[in-house]
């Protein structure tokens, strides 16, 4: 059953599309994430299925509900994780969460238990009294996290919630995020960290310039450069495009992209080609300074099917 | 309840900012007590003036009556508690004021009566030391008063002023009472002291400037993203206006009782009889204050724009209302029109209940004040809901 539907999405601000006619739908208790570069128009398309503005055109149900004709009820069973910490500095974790409580219409024994509750999802029990501005980063991120879960929402919409925390912090975030996907809770999760995308989610949809350019499972995913590693030479500096002459004839065109002074190759069987490319390469003229042979993931699914990193 | 909620989290704030609190209680009573201080002097009112009683010296070479009235009547018996007089010859009236013994004499002319009553220009001659101070002011004023009224009595009485036709029924005890009626509007207004004065009007001012503070506290919340959450959570625009006045009016309310109770009890500021007056009026104030401040944060995007504008419009605001220079000073046409700013208003009010006014008498007033802040608040609203549909359709 699906718990959010997205059908031709469309957004523009001025002249600028932002978001071109993305369509994808999400079921009850999966982990979707939504993967591109910054500028692709994830917020934006996160924006609009949290009613916080309309679309152009296009259509957004979760749950049943019309977003664009009724965002109040929607918003009623989402949870919302911004990207930048949205927190009152000068008061305590439990004050926070408590005000963010009532904001949800949480009041009385109810908001007592559930603030305690997520006080210990979050694993700050013993720091509740402490003003947020004497926490770390990455303890805000998970007030912050904390503050979207105290209604208990269907679905957890989170926009890069790691951003610039330590690597404990973010342990725990990506833990934590993974227990609610499991006790039932739908997540959307917005990143450009390929990692903890594929640590958490089972489906992924990957934008990029304002279009769903692939979405489905890892797997699938990966099967759109058909499970290949990528090979990438590091070249010494002046190199030029006529470098990728070397290998016409002998590779697929296609499979070959030439990134600053980087090569690379995508192929199913890396360790039989690498010699001969390296020779090819070396017979060019050009001296290869590094080789690096990297097993198929998110990274070069986004580079195979744009030519560009996630994080350019 | 969730406005309510959104305000108490305001309020918390505020109150665990020391430095926001001294700037909202210490230095209204401090600037106040400055103020007062300096300005005393301009302003009189509660200060006394005492005149002490002086003589005068008085040669009457009038033909006529009037001469003998003005000398007797008036000068030797009515104002008998402050002046004190003594009958001379001109020559020795001149020795007298010349050796320093009398510092001011009179000398009516010949032709006093008949000057006056034909209208013409009444002959007395003051003789003075070089400096008498406010004596000489006191004697020429009573000579000019009497002079002016005494065409205007034989008029009153349909008699035409013709020398030695003046009538016995214009006693002196009737023109002096017409003198004293001049002078006194109301015996029952009170006058303003500095004190009071600079009381109501840099509380009015700290008032505006608590609700620029409050509005500028709002606008970059706006510009946070917990404004983003405030909005994704289930607080209505409604509701949110709501909870952000709310804030704001308790914090003013609160600023208002200190500056009010703090001024009466420090400096001994008399705020007026009507204590239900000075209630009302304060919560009047702060509604239209705050629902100013609520509109003009609904239309900035940035603090950054709002303070610029924010400081400059309430030091137009305050100049205009008179928190800067007394409204005493400023035309009656220019002080009625400046009512439809809100400080305005307030200051012009809290001033007629320290003259006496009763709560009955500014009711108007109150009724403005609040309707203002309605109106602010509803055209807050319309522009807030329709920020979102402009800024994304």
């Amino acid at each position: 059953m699906n718990i959010l539907s997205v059908q031709e999405l469309k957004k523009s601000f001025g002249k600028f599309d932002a978001v071109k006619g993305v369509s994808f739908s999400i079921e009850k208790g999966e982990s979707f994430s939504l993967l591109g570069p910054n500028g692709a128009g994830k917020s934006t398309i996160i924006n609009m299925i949290t009613g916080l503005f309309p679309p152009s055109s296009g259509e957004i149900q979760i749950n049943g509900i019309d977003v664009i004709k009724n965002a109040k009820q929607a918003q009623k069973i989402i949870g919302v994780v911004p990207q930048e910490i949205a927190l009152y500095e000068t008061l305590s974790a439990k004050e926070n969460l408590k005000f963010w409580g009532r904001m949800y219409d949480l009041s009385g024994k109810e908001l007592e238990k559930s603030v305690d509750g997520v006080l210990e999802i979050i694993g700050l029990t013993d720091r509740a009294k402490d003003k947020v501005s004497t926490f770390s980063g990455g303890m805000k991120r998970r007030v912050n996290i904390g503050a979207a879960i105290l209604h208990q929402p269907e679905v957890l919409i989170m926009d890069e919630p790691t951003v610039g925390i330590d690597p404990q912090s973010r342990n725990h975030i990506l833990e934590t995020v993974k227990r609610l996907n499991n006790e039932g809770m739908t997540i959307i999760y917005t990143s450009h960290y390929m990692e903890e995308v594929e640590y958490l989610c089972e489906r992924i949809g990957i934008i990029d310039h304002g279009e769903l350019i692939a979405c489905g499972t890892l797997k699938e995913l990966r099967e759109t450069i058909g499970d290949r590693s990528r090979i990438v030479l590091t070249l010494d500096r002046g190199t030029s495009v006529d470098i990728l002459n070397v290998g016409k004839g002998k590779f697929p065109e296609k499979d070959i992209q030439l990134q600053d002074n980087k090569l690379m190759l995508f192929h199913k069987e890396p360790q039989l080609i690498l010699s001969d490319l390296i020779q090819l390469v070396t017979n060019s003229g050009t001296r290869v300074t590094s080789v690096e042979i990297i097993e198929p993931n998110l990274e070069s699914v986004f580079l195979h099917l744009t030519g560009r990193s996630l994080r350019d | 309840m969730t406005f309510w909620w959104l305000a108490w989290k305001d309020l918390l704030i505020i109150i665990r900012d020391k430095k926001a609190l001294l700037t909202l209680i210490a230095m209204p009573l401090l600037l106040i007590s400055i103020l007062g201080a300096a300005f005393g002097d301009i302003m009189g009112g509660e200060e006394d003036v005492t005149i002490k009683k002086f003589d005068l010296g008085i040669v009457n070479l009038d033909k006529g009556p009037l001469g003998g009235i003005l000398s007797d009547e008036v000068f030797n018996k009515e104002l008998s508690d402050q002046i004190k007089v003594t009958y001379y010859q001109e020559k020795d009236l001149v020795e007298k004021i010349n050796n320093h013994k009398l510092s001011i004499g009179i000398v009516i002319d010949e032709d006093f009566t008949e000057t006056v009553t034909t209208g013409k220009e009444a002959k007395v001659k003051v003789y003075t030391v070089p400096d008498p101070g406010i004596k000489s002011i006191i004697v020429t004023t009573v000579i000019e008063q009497f002079a002016q009224m005494i065409p205007l009595e034989a008029m009153a009485n349909g008699a035409q002023p013709v020398q030695g036709e003046i009538q016995e029924t214009s006693s002196s005890d009737e023109l002096n009472q017409s003198l004293l009626q001049e002078t006194t509007v109301n015996p029952d207004t009170e006058t303003v002291g500095s004190f009071q004065y600079y009381a109501a009007a840099m509380g009015v001012m700290f008032l505006l400037m608590t609700a620029v503070q409050g509005v500028s506290t709002m606008i970059l919340e706006k510009e946070q993203e917990v404004y983003k959450r405030l909005l994704l959570s289930n607080l209505t625009y409604l509701e949110y206006l709501l909870g952000k006045m709310l804030g704001l009016f308790i914090i003013c309310l609160t600023q208002a009782f200190f500056i009010i109770l703090g001024t009466k009890l420090l400096f001994g500021v008399d705020w007026g009889k009507s204590v239900a007056g000075i209630i009302i009026m304060t919560f009047a104030f702060v509604v239209s204050t705050c629902g100013l401040g609520v509109l003009a944060g609904s239309f900035f995007k940035t603090e950054k724009a709002f303070g610029v504008a924010g400081m400059l419009g309430t030091q137009i605001f305050a100049a205009l209302g008179g928190s800067m220079v007394p409204i005493y000073v400023l035309p009656d046409a220019f002080v009625a029109a400046a009512k439809v700013l809100p400080n305005s208003l307030a200051l012009q009010t809290y001033l007629d209940l320290m003259t006496g006014s009763s709560l009955v008498d500014i009711i108007p007033a109150i009724s403005s004040a609040i309707a203002l802040g309605g109106i602010f608040f509803v055209l807050g609203l319309i522009r807030l809901s329709s920020e979102r549909r402009r800024k994304y359709a």
